[in-house]
């Protein structure tokens, strides 16, 4: 039997569960968009001999330079736009992240077999899975430590040497973890099997309430006042 | 590396005409910023995108008299040069006879030289988008390097006058370029003279802490007294970032990448065939994994 992946039109048919508000999603999303395009118009810099060509790409390194500016606005300001847009989810978000629990470390310690696809049954999770608190605070921790550290680098004037002088480096740390957990991310949220239905929930809004039930069943019990039944 | 070549100045030979400022301008065709009067004493207080070499003035009080100190400032290369090691496009290299000279074309005025160099010299050229520092007249010195060394004085003159535009300006001798050897001992039996006619602590300054300089200094006092520090280091960052952040670090992002092909297949295939081995059973309709 091979794996079939429904459409979003087969998944309609069945009950929906609001999972992201629309201002959680376009903040998701415009991030992805200039994430990749700061990493696109960087790495020309960071490993010149293997992605210098890119330089060529855009008519010239001074292009990127400039391209990585403006898209280095839109990145540090997006976060900042869903948090005026949506306070309440925006802080809800991070209440979730930050109630770390037992049953997020029960995550943690089982998903690296899940991961690879062995049957393994993990505790019931919060909106957020003890992986995705992860990817949060990893991705949002780069998203500061890149915008200071770019800034800086940027007018460097304003600010003493010595803190000037470990900004490239800093920014070349933040963007190597920041890629990485960017990378399992969007493998995750795209081609892992046991992820498909949290493309939809991150692209239309809503999930199946089956699949919400089986992988968010803390979260599903709070918002549907129903038993997970698993 | 050939024959090392390297640029002396001896602050004591020093009138401060500013003759050498003039004449690297022109050779260089560098333009003007021009700048409010600061209140010092010369043309500016530092270099600047279209400056590459000034003569920095301070006031000094030896014996209760105010001492006036000028010392010619610019690119000190270095023999350990932090700006090439930190430059992302290989913008910057040292010459055989150890210049630290720049591919204009490669630089894209990141700024990274700008704040890796322990003297403060190069500078961001906001028209050009830029950053530009001397390169001991690089252009000017490769055609001297090919014009052999003459026992006719004319075909030495002529040779001579390939120098770097400073040296060649400077009416009083303070400048000079010339073979290391040559110009080193010169400088020694400089700093002897100097200190035998009242000055203990003239010395020549070329530090090792930065793999040593091809522009030295003949100094009349200590160099803190002249705004130059004792022992330049290469920044610490730089031993952290450039041999092993820069090529290694990518590796773990190739790791992920990695994981996520691994993780490709092997969710399939255990989905698959897992149930011959006793892993999660084939029949389970569907699969609850499956979106």
């Amino acid at each position: 039997m091979t794996a079939k992946r429904q459409s979003y039109k087969d998944t309609l048919a069945v009950p929906r569960v609001v999972r992201f508000g629309l201002p959680a999603r376009v903040a998701h999303w415009g991030h992805t968009i200039t994430f990749l395009a700061l990493l696109i118009t960087g790495l020309p810099l960071f490993a010149p001999t293997m992605f210098g060509w890119l330089g060529a790409a855009f008519l010239g390194m001074n292009n990127l330079g400039t391209i990585h500016r403006v898209m280095a606005v839109f990145y540090t300001i997006i976060p900042i736009g869903a948090l005026i847009a949506n306070p309440k989810g925006f802080i809800g978000w991070w209440k979730d992240v930050f109630s770390f629990g037992m049953n997020d470390i029960g995550f943690l310690l089982k998903f690296p077999l899940e991961f690879f696809g062995f049957p393994v049954k993990i505790p019931p999770q919060t909106q957020f899975n003890g992986g995705e608190k992860m990817n949060s605070v990893v991705t949002t921790t780069s998203c500061v430590f890149l915008g200071i550290s770019g800034y800086i680098m940027w007018f460097p004037q304003y600010f003493p040497l010595g803190l000037v002088q470990w900004m490239p480096a800093l920014h070349d740390v933040t963007m190597i973890l920041a890629t990485t957990m960017v990378f399992m991310h969007a493998y995750l949220g795209s081609f892992h099997p046991g992820s498909g239905e949290s493309f939809w929930g991150m692209w239309k809004g809503t999930v199946r309430k089956d699949w919400a039930a089986h992988h968010h069943a803390q979260w599903y019990e709070k918002v549907t006042g129903e038993k997970a039944g698993h | 590396m050939g024959q090392q070549y390297i640029n002396l100045y001896d602050v004591t030979r020093c009138h401060s005409c500013r003759g050498c400022q003039v004449a690297c301008k022109q050779w260089n065709q560098k333009g003007v910023n021009i700048v409010p009067f600061s209140g010092g004493y010369g043309t500016k207080d530092d270099m600047d995108g279209k400056t590459l070499t000034i003569i920095k003035y301070w006031e000094d009080e030896v014996n209760g008299r105010v001492q006036w100190r000028y010392r010619k400032h610019q690119c000190m290369h270095c023999g350990d040069p932090a700006c090439m090691k930190v430059c992302p496009t290989g913008a910057i290299y040292q010459t055989s006879y150890g210049a630290v000279a720049k591919d204009y074309d490669k630089c894209i005025g990141c700024k990274y030289c700008v704040s890796a160099c322990p003297f403060g010299v190069p500078k961001y050229d906001e028209e050009i988008d830029k950053v530009t520092k001397c390169e001991m007249c690089a252009d000017r010195v490769d055609h001297f390097m090919e014009l052999p060394e003459s026992t006719d004085p004319k075909k030495q003159t002529e040779k001579y006058t390939f120098i770097p535009a400073c040296a060649k300006t400077c009416p009083t001798g303070s400048i000079k370029y010339g073979p290391k050897e040559a110009l080193m001992k010169e400088a020694q039996d400089r700093v002897a003279f100097l200190k035998a006619n009242g000055y203990p602590n003239a010395n020549v300054y070329s530090p090792e802490s930065v793999g040593g300089t091809n522009k030295v200094y003949v100094l009349d006092e200590v160099p803190e007294k002249y705004d130059l520090p004792v022992n330049p280091t290469t920044p610490a960052y730089i031993g952290v970032w450039q041999p092993w952040l820069k090529p290694y670090g990518g590796v773990l992002i190739g790791l992920a990448a990695l994981g996520a092909v691994g993780s490709f297949f092997s969710t399939r295939m255990i989905k698959n065939f897992g149930h011959k081995f006793g892993l999660g059973e084939k029949t389970e309709g569907g699969d609850h994994h499956d979106g």
